[in-house]
């Protein structure tokens, strides 16, 4: 098994440079992190709440490597057969059924039910082998020739059974398939999983994953963030939008905007040609930042003095 | 360096954070990697691989800071540096008088030449020495600080310190008396720094031990004798417990008899059959949670008790989903709601009381259950009572005990009192016992712990 991708990264800053050219602003946390599991080849427990951006770092780690990205979403429910690999049963059945004659032939002239078998065997287990054989995501990963990112999103959402099932993947980086046997990684891929904390994982798990928390950004970070994200806002309005979507997290709200609102919030503005925070613009593309019927009531009050605030903040 | 991260793992592990040896292979690995350079990343590096959750990550950044800050000297020595500064310039001119005479004696030892020099920085090196040789990151309790601090003293040479002193000090010349009680004032500053860094060591490395220490005592003490203030411990020792057995016993899955075939499963399954689908297998499971009825007495009787009962009531709610918890003393009340909307420390002051005290009605309250529970009740419910069946010479209706062990999946009785008293006065525990499938003194955690576990074990069996 080759150990290292052609693309190395070669220190911490490097990883901040590359990643920066490629839109992703990330602290130095981050970075040590993505570094750490690059090197050691560890994978990332990725954690965090929704919409900070822990599925974008697993897609620009891939850019950046110029790997693919195989992401696997999990699901209540999900098993191996939809993770690792399936047999093609209807394939295998048709094969059956149009080979019969073939089979018949290849009997032919055999004595006895030992002669038989033999002759069954000596072609082998044509039906397991990877021409009847689905290949899912894990499958996929550890057969990609160039290494790839493998994404593991929202792993808390799953079962314990197939928490368990993905220990023997994150350590050995191998699969058994009871009919083919133990197929390991080409290339070890760079592991991402994430998780929303919807569920305590199981300390193995955790104990194999380097730990990333991702927290939401503050005032410095999140203007940088939207700078590379929507370059064609202004200066000003930037500061104003930072300014107002920090104060609106101090608010004790269903579900506070993240990055992503942020982002969306800034393009919409953009959008409606507005060049600075007004009390009736906010008000009417506040569903674009707040998903709740009842969070948008209740920014109500606190609406004017937050615009007031954004506004000296940006020097108006 | 070897020896530093291992006593930062030490550190980490008195903190409350599981690192196993795995662990400290990985991040021994990780630093070598990033290398000592850059605090920050190092830092990061430590937080990333060591800590398992959101909070673990603070602690491990608090523990790095606490850990790795290197001022505690000379923080601690800033006014006797001051003081060293002009002692020294004194020390010059004095020196030139005792060249002249050549006859004071002169500080021999090392220490005493570091001291008068104030030179913190290898003070503090020679500190940090003599704390590794005389093993101070095994320092788990506070009574050991000046047995620590006294052997650390001695490791870096107080006996030859004392000596110079008392040699100094010997002379008639003025400026070596002089120079003597400089040194001594000295010896003072550094105790006292020594002092600072065990206690400041202690609260590293001895965090944990003192709360274990705690708990365990705590676990095992009567609940009546549990006092208010360690209604905090007790509380997340509770919670910690009831968790535990929680997700213990919440994860078992029955295969449901209905939705998508398991054509693979189904298929190995009937080979016998020659391939003919006799037993099926469903891809859909469902989760058998045990279903839980939890009765509370509040009366004046078990009023110690309670508290703590109802502390446990309210964890059991928390982590568990399909729990109907009720308080009693004359009638049946149910309190889910009240535990659902408050903290648990509200919670329980409002139904002690709303509800608390007055003497226990044990007939009545069954009257009440069977009105208002007893349909909800079948074979998969368990219900569990907590109380001392003192009843008040009142009618003990046995008649609806007995219709609830047939109906219920069980009947627990759980008496704070010990067996001894059960048919002692006006209990009439003797009365219920027949139609309890388990009837056990439970009067501390550690007694409720080992109940729950066997409840629960028998609920999802």
């Amino acid at each position: 098994m080759k150990e290292l991708y052609k693309d190395k990264f070669t220190s911490v800053e490097d990883i901040q440079q590359r990643f920066e050219a490629a839109k992703y602003i990330c602290s130095e946390q981050i970075a040590t992190c993505v570094y750490i599991a690059h090197n050691l080849q560890k994978p990332v427990m990725v954690e965090g709440p929704a919409g900070v951006g822990k599925t974008e770092l697993a897609k620009t780690t891939a850019q950046i490597l110029d790997v693919p990205l195989v992401r696997l979403q999990c699901y209540e429910g999900l098993d191996e057969s939809k993770a690792l690999y399936e047999w093609k049963y209807a394939k295998q059945l048709l094969y059956t059924q149009l080979l019969k004659d073939k089979l018949s032939e290849l009997l032919e002239g055999a004595t006895g039910l030992e002669q038989s078998m033999e002759r069954i065997h000596s072609h082998d287990d044509l039906f397991f082998s990877e021409t009847f054989l689905e290949p899912r995501p894990l499958y996929k990963a550890l057969h990609e020739e160039l290494g790839c990112v493998l994404l593991i999103d929202e792993v808390d959402k799953s079962d314990p059974e197939f928490e368990a099932f993905l220990l023997e993947v994150l350590s050995e980086f191998q699969v058994t398939i009871p009919e083919l046997g133990t197929i390991k990684a080409k290339i070890k891929p760079l592991v991402f999983l994430t998780s929303n904390n919807s569920r305590e994982l199981s300390d193995a798990l955790k104990r194999r994953c380097l730990h990333l928390y991702v927290p939401y950004p503050d005032e410095k970070l999140e203007s940088r963030i939207l700078s590379s994200r929507v370059p064609e806002l202004s200066d000003t309005l930037r500061k104003e939008v930072v300014s107002f979507v920090q104060q609106v997290r101090e608010l004790d709200l269903k579900k506070v905007p993240s990055i992503s609102e942020t982002i969306d919030w800034a393009k919409t503005l953009l959008l409606l040609h507005s060049e600075q925070l007004e009390p009736g613009m906010v008000k009417q593309t506040l569903n674009v930042l707040l998903k709740f019927e009842t969070d948008i009531d209740a920014m109500g009050d606190h609406l004017r003095t937050f615009i007031n605030k954004a506004h000296k903040r940006s020097g108006r | 360096m070897q020896q530093t991260l291992e006593d930062f793992y030490k550190v980490i592990r008195a903190a409350g954070i599981n690192v196993s040896p795995s662990d400290t292979i990985e991040t021994s690995r990780t630093v070598a990697l990033v290398g000592y350079t850059d605090r920050n990343i190092l830092k990061n590096a430590f937080q990333v691989s060591l800590a398992k959750s959101e909070t673990e990550q603070e602690l491990v950044a608090e523990c790095f800071e606490q850990f790795f800050s290197f001022d505690t000297f000379s923080a601690a020595n800033d006014p006797h540096s001051d003081n060293k500064a002009d002692g020294s310039e004194g020390a010059d001119g004095k020196e030139q008088v005792k060249s002249e005479q050549n006859e004071a004696p002169e500080a021999q030892s090392e220490l005493a030449k570091m001291l008068m020099e104030g030179d913190t920085a290898s003070l503090a090196t020679e500190m940090k020495k003599a704390a590794r040789e005389v093993g101070l990151t095994d320092i788990w309790f506070f009574t050991q600080k000046s047995l620590y601090a006294q052997k650390i003293m001695q490791k870096m040479g107080l006996r030859d310190l004392q000596n110079d002193i008392a040699a100094m000090g010997k002379g008639d010349c003025p400026s070596s008396i002089a120079q003597a009680g400089e040194l001594r004032n000295a010896k003072e500053y550094l105790a006292e720094s020594v002092k600072d860094f065990v206690e400041q060591q202690l609260s590293m490395y001895g965090r944990n031990a003192t709360r274990n220490l705690r708990e365990d005592h705590l676990k095992s003490s009567k609940l009546s004798n549990i006092e208010q203030r360690d209604f905090h411990v007790m509380h997340d020792l509770v919670r910690k417990m009831a968790k535990r057995l929680s997700t213990q016993y919440s994860k078992k899955k029955k295969q449901d008899k209905r939705g998508q075939l398991d054509f693979r499963k189904t298929l190995r399954r009937n080979v016998a059959y020659d391939g003919v689908m006799f037993e099926t297998y469903w891809k859909t499971k469902y989760i058998d949670k045990p279903r839980l009825l939890v009765m509370c007495d509040i009366s004046g009787s078990v009023q110690a008790y309670a508290r703590f009962l109802l502390l446990f009531l309210h964890s059991l709610n928390d982590v568990m989903q399909r729990i109907d918890s009720y308080v009693f003393t004359g009638n049946l009340i149910p309190v889910k709601d009240i535990f659902e909307k408050y903290p648990v420390e509200q919670a329980i002051d409002k139904i002690m009381a709303d509800h608390g005290m007055g003497g226990s009605d044990y007939g009545t309250t069954l009257l009440d259950l069977d009105d208002q529970c007893m349909d909800d009740i079948d074979n998969k419910t368990t219900v569990l009572i907590l109380g001392d069946a003192r009843n008040n010479f009142l009618a003990p209706r046995t008649e609806v005990m007995q219709t609830l062990h047939l109906r219920a999946k069980r009947v627990i009785w759980l008496n704070p009192e010990p067996t001894t008293f059960w048919n002692a006065g006006d209990s009439v525990m003797y009365k219920y016992r027949p139609y309890c499938h388990m009837a056990k003194t439970c009067n501390t955690l550690d007694h409720l712990e080992r109940m729950l576990d066997d409840l629960l074990k028998a609920a999802t069996s």
